[in-house]
């Protein structure tokens, strides 16, 4: 396994009805036949993103968008 | 030659009859014509054919070289593009319902630099559905397999790869975002190259994903590779992300000599444990590297600890990037996408921005660590893929989380160039037994930023070594 990837994740998986609320958020609307696998996929993003335990990663910078003139 | 037999040269062997006068650019245009005619019925790799347009091309190639003005490789040579690009006056639909009338007023840069370059559009590719998910997305329906039509001929650049395995096109473009061109090229038996990022200009490319997408070559060979990238490469001032570096011959770079040469062993990705990959397909990456220490390289086993994690890092960002693109479609039209593509959409719209910027973080990680990787040896390799080419199911949905995981962990064999913004290229490296099917498997080779030209030197010199490329699809 490893040594990044915590055993388990700490995030619950986000029920349907919570799919639809945070759906409405951003002005969709989410029904079956779509609606179960929205909840696959983003719990397992989700999930899958929280089980990542990179030592210090949260002090890390992202990338810059503009890449240093002269980096190569 | 019998005209038939024009679409099974490279481009250098056309390339060659067309500066010799053997064959002009008007039969070579008829030959991919009679075959798309006969063939894209069953492969189903374009989506529109320009035949008024490349008969036209083909004809002012054929004066120009008659009179003495022969432009260089690609001068005549029938090519096709994936239906991302622009293409003035001729319809790009990225795949969609939604983009079925879509007509550009201009040609992408990339392809203006191919038509300066003398070649001859033969119309456009199939593609997933706004360069997304599966084959089967298409609003076109999907491009099948050359080597077994009930597979996938990977994804999202699928006509890409169908057309050119299929001997539908000399050379073509893709698209690579998460591994659209390395997919295909792999699945096909195909040598596809995607570019640094900042190589080539993105201007008139429809968005996938703007901080990762790159356009390039998906080629039967090595050098057709080369010539292909050759002619689409280097600075756009329409692209800003597009870098002032000089643009080597790469066709020079192709010099078979590999000798000293130090080629880094990915060890996470021949870990069926980490990575799932087939026994077929770590075997055969395994043998390459021996070919690659016949020829003089010097091997070395190096690790990529964080990898496994770029499959979904990389979603993370592609799906948020994407959904930014046309979000009015998802709330006013969202029965006209595909229902795959809707889904994707709908689970990219929902992700929080603190998980996206956590990936933006790790992509920082991962490139740090290919990067560092890179100053101890010449190039990576690895597999493409984690085995051969799957069968297609058009009814295909998310059938569970873990499902979904699985399939989020699968673009970790690609993930850790895309995000570094790393030149790799796949190129076929055997085949599945006979029992399986008898179906290509790849080897990914990756290079420091910039230096694509060691990518194809030791792609060439690996292809002349080997004789995978000597057997065609049966189609």
């Amino acid at each position: 396994m490893p040594s990044w990837l915590r055993k388990e994740a700490v995030v619950d998986d986000l029920t349907n009805p919570e799919i639809q609320a945070l759906g409405r958020a951003v002005g969709l609307d989410i029904q079956e036949p779509e609606l179960t696998e929205v909840a696959y996929s983003l719990n397992a993003i989700l999930e899958m993103m929280d089980e990542i335990d990179v030592p210090g990663v949260n002090a890390v910078e992202p990338l810059p968008l503009i890449l240093p003139t002269g980096e190569v | 030659m019998d005209r038939a037999d024009i679409p099974h040269l490279s481009v250098t062997e056309l390339a060659a009859l067309i500066e010799s006068k053997q064959v002009s650019p008007v039969e070579a245009v008829e030959a991919y014509l009679d075959r798309i005619e006969q063939l894209n019925p069953v492969v189903n790799a374009y989506v529109t054919v320009c035949a008024e347009e490349a008969r036209r091309d083909a004809l002012q190639a054929e004066e120009e070289i008659q009179q003495g003005r022969y432009r260089g490789p690609l001068h005549g040579v029938p090519v096709a593009i994936k239906d991302q690009i622009h293409t003035k006056g001729i319809l790009t639909t990225d795949g969609s319902k939604l983009r079925a009338d879509f007509v550009p007023e201009e040609d992408a840069t990339v392809l203006a630099n191919l038509k300066k370059a003398g070649a001859v559009l033969l119309g456009k590719l199939n593609m997933s559905e706004f360069a997304l998910g599966d084959a089967n997305s298409s609003a076109s329906g999907a491009a099948c397999n050359p080597w077994d039509l009930t597979r996938s001929p990977g994804t999202s650049s699928s006509g890409s790869g169908a057309a050119t395995a299929a001997h539908l096109c000399a050379t073509s473009l893709g698209e690579d975002t998460g591994g659209s061109i390395r997919g295909p090229a792999a699945n096909c038996g195909l040598v596809g190259l995607r570019p640094t990022w900042g190589r080539v200009s993105r201007y008139g490319v429809d968005g996938a994903c703007w901080s990762i997408d790159t356009i390039g070559p998906v080629a039967r060979t090595v050098e057709d590779c080369a010539v292909t990238i050759g002619a689409i490469a280097g600075y756009d001032p329409q692209d800003p992300y597009t870098r002032q570096i000089p643009v080597p011959d790469y066709r020079q770079a192709l010099t078979g000599d590999i000798s000293g040469l130090k080629v880094g062993l990915v060890r996470e990705f021949l870990d069926p444990d980490v990575s799932g990959v087939t026994a077929q397909t770590r075997d055969a990456v395994i043998a390459a590297a021996e070919v690659l220490k016949s020829l003089g390289a010097q091997i070395k086993e190096v690790s990529l600890p964080l990898g496994a994690m770029s499959g979904v890092v990389t979603r993370t960002i592609t799906h948020t990037e994407r959904v930014s693109l046309h979000p009015e479609w998802l709330r006013q039209r969202p029965q006209e996408y595909h229902h795959n593509t809707r889904v994707a959409f709908m689970a990219g719209n929902l992700i929080p921005a603190q998980v996206y910027y956590k990936a933006k973080k790790l992509r920082a990680l991962i490139r740090q660590e290919v990067l560092q990787a890179l100053n101890d040896v010449d190039v990576l390799i690895q597999p493409t893929s984690v085995g051969q080419a799957e069968v297609m199911n058009p009814q295909g949905r998310v059938g569970s989380k873990e499902q979904a995981k699985r399939a989020l962990a699968s673009g970790s064999f690609r993930g850790p160039y895309s995000l570094s913004g790393a030149p790799a290229l796949s190129i076929l490296c055997g085949f599945t037994s006979e029992g399986d099917g008898g179906l290509p498997l790849a080897l990914q080779i990756a290079g420091r930023p910039f230096d694509e030209a060691s990518v194809l030197r030791t792609a060439h010199a690996y292809e002349q070594a080997t004789p995978w490329h000597e057997r065609k699809s049966p189609i």
